[in-house]
């Protein structure tokens, strides 16, 4: 199942996504157009448009293996952060330049301090 | 004696510029900026010179690097056009040649942008402002370079330049465009470098001349440099690439354009004087050159009567702007060790 | 007694099931118990591990953005939409996905690999930065395999979180459900095969007590018959034997009858 999932994806800020597109992350589908990466404006990019790329990347693509998404946009949709438990995609929070990563807010900790109880 | 004549047209100007000139952060202030703890007392410290009450309407906790970047960029933007309005004749087309380089920018990005059928609105944004003509929007409508050409770029100052470029490939892809674009540059800084020489009085020939061959003998040096790993660009290509000026001009581009490897451009910039220290050593290429071009700004002002002092003020406004941009962004990032890595000159 | 336990016939066979199914159910227990052990500790390693990766990647992502402001400062321009424009059709970097196996669970392990001959940004920064260009290139990449040792540890996480929770389900259902169950219905059987036979038993005195009877009446008979024999001695001796073989019939009947009822209690 998971011997077609060969991207990576990303949702982030312009500087996250260039960079991680300069490290060769970065496809686009000639025919369709369709992309990979996905670059939130801050203050432009609305709340659903993030909402519906992330289902994109989660539900309907499956080549993509890991899905990297800066943690400042994550909070905007940490509802369906949360409830999305599948392997596959695996989902990252990264940091981006202006917001430092905190591990308190990330999805995926919460589960482990959860499971420690701490 | 020219002297007397520069100050009818000019001599408002030069007082203007060199006032703004004046405003340029001194070592001592940018000693203050690289103490700042947050960006917020960077904007406070930057209260106390030319930048005023820069920013003061944008909330502490949302403050960014990049609207640093913008605010101090958009403040250089209106002084220059400020001097660009109030000037006439041919200092106001000398204006015009400085702006020629964004507008080359600004060309490329379109294409890009038109290449991969991006939104118009969303490309337009990113243009450079200086380099902005009314024609851009209408650059979208192309497909190849020759109707590109025909329906609208024939109409701006940048037509000449495209001469050398319809030779190989009409088809637009991204390494086109890379080539395109620097051809565009190499013909127009051969084109200004005409200007200066027919139409601009001494002193800021002699001045402008030596900024230009500067500019010529970077881009020439970068470019040899930069495409040693791509086999697409050979030595003729890269002939064609590097401009006909500045001191690497003609024996020593003729090298680079043939040099295969580091050994062999470093062995070509042995012959000229002033690059012979520039890859001695692993610093930084980009900030060595950066620094010379500082100082040959800073030369310029030492000569009066020369419209070559808007330039030098231009170029030293840029890099005073990186210069904010590089200490916002250490002090952002937390990378304090790298924070005097600026270069300032005055 | 009868609360919990499997509705089955309180035979034999049923008895010999269920002592195999009680064996069956401990070994399961035992064995899955240990798998769970296993699991917990690896998902524990793991656990720490995700930890320390995530606190590694804060650090590497941020030298990597740092690399990115040396570019613009060096190219003194945004070189991010060119860079999003030079995007081709197939990417450089890519995953592939490696299966470990865990104490019979299949973990994904990615890794990532590196196609050489695209190249999508070769001429980005000719003209000016082209060094920082490079530069910033290779510190993404690197920080990008970090992400992605950061990212098979998280799907390991989940996966293995995922089986935990149903092995231990497991554990609990035979340790608490299953086990006392099939020990409940093994007594039951126990039990009610032990009512039979004392049913049986009891059965089998009655019998005994009716045949000593009737022997005894038999007896009397016979004895009264051997009196009048006797008697008759003196007359005829032919019509003894006849009567006497009549009674061994009538008593082969009787015994038939036990032998049957004792094979019905056996099996």
């Amino acid at each position: 199942m998971a011997d077609k999932r060969t991207l990576l994806a990303v949702i982030g800020d312009e500087d996250t996504a260039t960079g991680l597109l300069l490290a060769g992350i970065g496809q686009i589908n000639p025919s369709t157009n369709e992309k990979n990466f996905f670059v939130y404006q801050e203050g432009k990019t609305t709340v659903e448009q993030v909402g519906e790329k992330f289902d994109e990347f989660t539900q309907e693509r499956k080549d993509i293996a890991i899905l990297l998404i800066n943690q400042h946009v994550a909070d905007l949709i940490r509802m369906k952060i949360d409830a999305f438990v599948d392997p596959f995609p695996a989902v990252l929070e990264i940091p981006s330049k202006d917001h430092p990563y905190d591990p308190e807010k990330d999805s995926v900790l919460k589960r482990v301090k959860k499971l420690f109880g701490e | 004696m020219e002297g007397v004549y520069f100050n009818i047209d000019n001599g408002f100007i030069e007082g203007v510029v060199r006032g703004y000139r004046n405003g340029l952060l001194t070592s001592n202030q940018y000693m203050n900026l690289t103490q700042c703890e947050t960006l917020e007392d960077l904007r406070l410290q930057l209260s106390s010179t030319d930048y005023g009450n820069f920013l003061s309407d944008v909330p502490q906790e949302s403050l960014t690097t990049s609207m640093v970047q913008e605010a101090a960029a958009e403040k250089m933007y209106q002084e220059f056009n400020y001097i660009r309005n109030q000037l006439s004749g041919r200092s106001k087309k000398f204006m015009d040649y400085i702006t020629f380089s964004y507008m080359i920018d600004n060309v490329a990005l379109m294409i890009t942008g038109t290449v991969h059928e991006r939104d118009k609105s969303e490309i337009l944004s990113r243009c450079h402002p200086l380099g902005w003509f009314d024609t851009l929007p209408t650059l979208s409508v192309a497909t190849d370079l020759e109707s590109l050409y025909d329906t609208v770029l024939v109409d701006t100052p940048l037509a000449p330049y495209f001469a050398d470029c319809f030779d190989n490939a009409n088809e637009l892809d991204d390494m086109n465009i890379e080539i395109i674009r620097n051809k565009l540059y190499k013909a127009y800084l051969e084109d200004f470098a005409k200007f200066v020489q027919n139409e601009i009085e001494q002193p800021a020939r002699e001045i402008m001349l030596e900024l230009l061959g500067f500019e010529a003998d970077r881009r020439a040096i970068n470019i040899s440099l930069n495409s040693l790993q791509s086999e697409d660009v050979d030595s003729e290509l890269k002939q064609q690439l590097l401009p006909c000026l500045g001191k690497c001009y003609p024996l020593v581009s003729h090298m680079l354009a043939n040099s295969k490897d580091f050994e062999n451009v470093r062995a070509a910039l042995n012959n000229v004087y002033e690059y012979r220290s520039l890859l001695e050593d692993d610093s930084n290429l980009e900030d060595h050159f950066y620094r010379l071009e500082m100082e040959l700004c800073r030369d310029a002002f030492t000569q009066q009567f020369a419209i070559s002092t808007v330039w030098a003020w231009m170029k030293s406004k840029e890099q005073e702007v990186r210069n904010i941009t590089w200490i916002a962004e250490c002090i952002a990032q937390n990378q304090r060790e790298r924070i005097t890595n600026y270069i300032s000159v005055y | 007694m009868s609360g919990n336990r499997e509705q089955v016939f309180p035979t034999r066979m049923t008895l010999g099931l269920m002592k195999t199914k009680l064996k069956g159910a401990n070994q399961g227990y035992s064995l899955l118990k240990r798998k769970s052990e296993a699991l917990t500790k690896r998902f524990r390693d793991i656990t720490r591990r995700i930890d320390d990766a995530k606190q590694k990647m804060g650090r590497v992502m941020q030298t990597a953005a740092f690399s990115l402001a040396e570019v613009s400062y060096a190219t003194g321009e945004n070189i991010g939409y060119q860079v999003q424009e030079s995007v081709s059709g197939q990417s450089r970097f890519k995953i592939r996905a490696r299966q470990e196996n865990v104490s019979g669970v299949r973990l994904p392990q990615f890794e990532c690999y590196i196609d050489s001959q695209i190249n999508d940004f070769k001429l980005t920064g000719l003209g000016r930065g082209g060094q920082q260009v490079q530069r910033a290139k290779e510190i993404y990449t690197k920080a990008v395999e970090t992400l992605v040792e950061l990212a098979s540890l998280q799907t390991a996480f989940i996966i293995l979180d995922d089986v935990i929770k149903v092995t231990n389900r497991r554990v609990n259902a035979i340790e608490h459900v299953i086990i006392p169950r099939t020990e409940n219905t093994i007594a039951y059987i126990n039990s009610e095969l032990d009512e039979l036979d004392r049913e049986e038993f009891y059965r089998l005195k009655k019998v005994q007590e009716k045949k000593q009877n009737e022997t005894k009446q038999l007896d009397e008979e016979m004895k009264l018959k051997r009196l009048a024999q006797e008697k008759a001695e003196a007359g005829t001796s032919g019509t003894a034997g006849a009567g006497a073989g009549a009674s061994v019939e009538n008593d082969d009947k009787t015994r038939n009858l036990v032998s049957t009822t004792e094979d019905d209690v056996i099996f």
